[in-house]
């Protein structure tokens, strides 16, 4: 198993996500501890505390894969924060690892002269000055301060950036900070990309150099730098000097990855969008480069929710049903070809219940047979059905339930005491005509101490997880179809889910369940709790994504610690629309007279400085500025879902479907070159998100992979403790 | 040389990756004892909130499914002084997992013990035994610098 060392000067701000992204990739590691940042720490090893520029500190970091430098800095001006490891600059033998450092600390604000004598002189990477910040970086994403500082970014506030691989000839959208600096560490700060001294570069690259890291032989390699425009309206450049990873030597210069905070997130912790690390991309890249092999891969994987849903007005769009179809049936067309090219499954949520407990045309079957929805709207929409459930079947868009109706509030399993008005199927072992249980009965949850006589033989034994019980006087649902339906006991459940896969049935999928996937997205990511768990065991299904509120707002549960109930995975939900629920649907990257949470820029709290709102109509850069912040956003929470949660990351077709060009539906973004029916510039989400992502999974080869639902959770189990 | 041992049904069987020698550790018994959560808590803001932060209401459960421990281990960290008062509520739920009625029982509340970069341990509940099947554990920094709380509780059978 490789194995790499960590080193950090502050346990309290040593944060957790560095070691559980390890620990999924199946890396093992040792944590060591800087007694401080200056240039005197010792460093505290499981072989005692080590000089930093002793030769026994050298070779035990020779025992490993490669060493991670896990503090970064906050303020060009600081003094100390890494200070110590400026020998390890010059450990450059064959026999040395790897260094990665992240965000380093190197400015000339250092005063240590041990630092700055031992500093190598050919390092061509120019140290960065609080008093010359012109003359020494470049200010990057448009050069606006974000409100905080963009090192502690979360699941918001992302800044963008596009970056040129030069090695794989990749470009790729990663949230990328090299150094930050303002008037102080928590307000006005600046993200900045390095600048580099092109006469020692020139040198270095001409040297020949022989480590297992220098994979063209040279002593020094620029790894990335800003992706040059590909548009003219995109005026946000950087000079040809200016770099954003670099190769010197065995050290690995690279941007920020995670945050010093003392986060604690983990399979036993629901994440807060304050816990989110998006730039974790840097690390997963770092350890590529560095050639710590993983012992695992990590799976790669996108949900929807309601493949097919509609809005009955769309202003500013005003598109009419059969708009919208269309627009789903190319986007889903997109996503199926999508997955056949790269290997995955794109999971589906089928908004489920429009046949029998809702009329809206926001619901699948609706949309296909409602009469309240144009009978030219009805025919995509079947076109639509007929190519998930091929899709279904060729395994690329396995399609399971997704229920709104089944509970109160907004949908959702157990979202309430009492579903009134329930409406159930017909046929099936638990619909109608069947007069079946609908609540719990009188009960006895310890058979082996019932006397007998007390339970009547028609009595029934129901389990859920560990608990077995007698049960007897149920009230029942009669043979009718409709009653109000008590939402917490295991035969409400079973009515539900089975009422659910028999609309699939209808709706010609072979199954509710997302076919082997054996799971699905539950609505309003609400799983109910044990007796829906249990129900779900009962018809087949291996998990479902939930949230750790799982039906909220009746807020009476909370999924297990661990995400897994006796073998049945609840996946950790992360939606990432360009739109808040509340505001319906999406107007864009951007749109000025959005309400609120009503783009993507104003949803994900991207608009830093003002730069995007206050420019958009009259400088087109600020389309791809946003475009930038967006697309990094994604990527970098999508990443985080995959890497340190294990989760399910999801988006809503319908809630973007209006902000693509209709005559050019799966076209890139393209600035004001390619524009919606509004005049504004198209995006296609699904498009983006997957192109950008399959960059990245291009890029980190050696890390990530494209898969399925399925192999999350078999990587769940490998790595679950206990 | 390749390793092999003698498998149960009489095989020989080779020593490797899915079949490691068949090591029986003396004196070795499992720890009767659940991680069931790792929480960092923001005690910046002042206010009630559980430890996942979760501050509305209806009030959901902090930890579910908690019916098998006999006793709740709260290790925790706190990085500052700043006065903290704690509050364990606890329910109980049928077999479905419903709380068998509205609200909570209070089974321990005071002053969170511990100064500032100070290790903690709290027993829930300090005597006796729980076999409750929810928890709610409330925190409110009531005074001083705001800080971060670090948990972890321990479910033991």
């Amino acid at each position: 198993m490789p194995k790499v060392c960590l080193i950090t000067s502050n346990l309290t701000r040593f944060n957790k996500v560095w070691t559980q992204v390890l620990r999924h990739l199946g890396i093992d590691y040792t944590l060591c501890v800087a007694t401080s940042g200056g240039v005197g720490a010792t460093i505290q090893t499981p072989q005692g505390g080590l000089a930093a520029n002793s030769t026994d500190l050298r070779n035990y970091f020779r025992l490993f894969d490669a060493v991670i430098l896990c503090d970064h800095a906050m303020l060009l001006s600081e003094t100390a924060v890494i200070n110590y490891s400026v020998y390890w600059l010059s450990w450059n033998a064959p026999e040395d690892p790897p260094f990665l450092f992240f965000n380093p600390h190197f400015s000339t604000a250092i005063t240590e002269s041990a630092y700055n004598s031992n500093f190598p002189s050919d390092f061509p990477i120019v140290r960065p000055n609080a008093s010359d910040l012109a003359g020494t970086l470049y200010a990057a994403d448009g050069g606006s301060p974000s409100a905080f500082t963009p090192l502690l970014a979360g699941g918001i506030e992302a800044r963008g950036a596009c970056v040129l691989f030069l090695a794989e000839n990749i470009r790729a959208h990663v949230m990328t900070v090299c150094n930050a600096h303002g008037a102080s560490a928590s307000s006005n700060v600046v993200p900045y990309y390095w600048k580099l001294n092109p006469a020692l570069h020139s040198t270095l690259a001409n040297t020949n150099y022989t480590h297992r890291a220098a994979r063209n032989g040279r002593a020094g390699e620029i790894l990335a730098m800003p992706a040059p425009p590909t548009n003219s309206e995109d005026t946000e450049t950087y000079g040809s000097d200016c770099v954003v990873a670099y190769r010197y030597r065995n050290i690995f210069w690279l941007p920020h990855a995670i945050r010093r905070l003392p986060d604690t997130i983990n399979l036993h912790s629901s994440y807060r969008l304050d816990t989110l690390a998006p730039m974790l991309f840097w690390l997963l890249y770092g350890l590529q480069l560095a050639g710590v092999r993983p012992r695992y891969k990590l799976p790669v994987q996108m949900e929807t929710d309601h493949p097919i849903e509609s809005f009955a007005n769309t202003p500013p769009f005003n598109l009419s049903y059969r708009q919208q179809m269309e627009a789903l049936l190319a986007k889903h067309d997109y996503m199926r070809e999508f997955a056949r090219r790269t290997g995955t499954a794109i999971i589906h949520g089928v908004r489920v219940g429009g046949r029998h407990r809702s009329t809206s045309p926001t619901y699948h079957w609706q949309m296909m047979y409602g009469t309240g929805v144009p009978a030219d709207a009805r025919a995509v929409a079947q076109q639509i059905n007929q190519l998930l459930v091929a899709g279904h079947r060729e395994g690329t868009t396995p399609c399971g339930v997704h229920d709104h109706t089944a509970g109160n509030f907004q949908g959702g399993y157990w979202l309430g005491d009492v579903r009134a008005g329930f409406r159930r199927h017909s046929g099936m072992r638990y619909g109608a005509p069947a007069n079946v249980p609908i609540s719990r009965g009188r009960c006895c949850v310890a058979p082996h101490v019932l006397p007998a006589g007390v339970a009547p033989p028609n009595a029934l034994t129901v389990q859920v997880g560990d608990a077995e019980m007698v049960e007897w006087d149920h009230t029942m649902s009669g043979t009718g179809d409709t009653f109000d339906l008590p939402l917490g006991n295991i035969h409400a459940a079973r009515i539900v889910i089975e009422s659910e896969i028999e609309e699939m049935l209808a709706l010609g999928f072979p199954d509710g369940h997302c076919a082997g996937h054996k799971y699905t997205n539950t609505a309003a990511n609400a799983s109910g709790g044990e007796c829906y768990w249990q129900a779900l065991k009962e018809f087949g299904f291996r998990g479902v994504r939930s949230a750790s509120a799982c039906n909220a707002p009746h807020n009476t549960k909370r999924v297990v610690s661990n995400r897994l109930w006796h073998g049945f995975h609840l996946i950790t939900d992360f939606g990432f629309d360009l739109v808040h629920p509340s505001a319906g649907y999406s107007r864009g990257l951007y749109y000025p007279d959005s309400p609120s949470g009503g783009d993507g820029v104003r949803h994900w709290q991207l608009d830093h400085g003002n730069d995007i709102s206050a420019n958009w109509t009259t400088s087109a850069v600020a389309a791809w500025r946003a475009y930038r912040r967006v697309v990094c956003q994604g990527i970098g929470n999508w990443l985080f879902t995959t890497a340190v949660v294990l989760g399910g990351f999801y988006i809503h077709p319908g809630a973007q479907l209006m902000i693509i060009s209709l005559s050019d539906p799966n076209a890139r973004f393209n600035g004001w070159s390619v524009q919606n029916v509004i005049g504004h510039p198209h995006y296609n989400h699904e498009v983006e998100l997957l192109e950008n992502m399959d960059a990245v999974v291009r890029l980190l080869s050696d890390v990530l992979y494209w898969g399925t639902i399925t192999d999350v959770m078999d990587l769940r189990e490998r790595v679950l403790e206990g | 040389m390749m390793i092999a041992y003698l498998g149960a049904d009489g095989q020989i069987v080779d020593v490797r990756e899915a079949s490691p020698l068949p090591v029986q550790v003396a004196n070795a018994k499992p720890v009767p004892a659940d991680t069931l959560l790792i929480a960092t808590t923001n005690l910046f803001p002042t206010g009630e909130r559980d430890l996942l932060g979760n501050t509305g209401a209806p009030e959901l459960p902090t930890l579910d499914a908690c019916g098998q421990y006999r006793k709740l281990i709260w290790f925790y960290f706190r990085e500052g002084a700043g006065d903290t008062t704690y509050t364990i509520l606890a329910r109980v739920t049928d077999h479905n997992g419903a709380p068998l009625g509205a609200g909570w029982l209070t089974i321990a509340s005071g002053t969170l013990p511990g100064g500032a970069n100070s290790w903690n341990r709290l027993e829930i509940p300090a005597t006796g035994d729980a076999y409750y099947d929810q928890y709610r554990i409330l925190v409110n920094r009531t005074g001083g610098s705001g800080y971060y709380l670090i948990s972890k509780i321990v479910g033991v059978r």
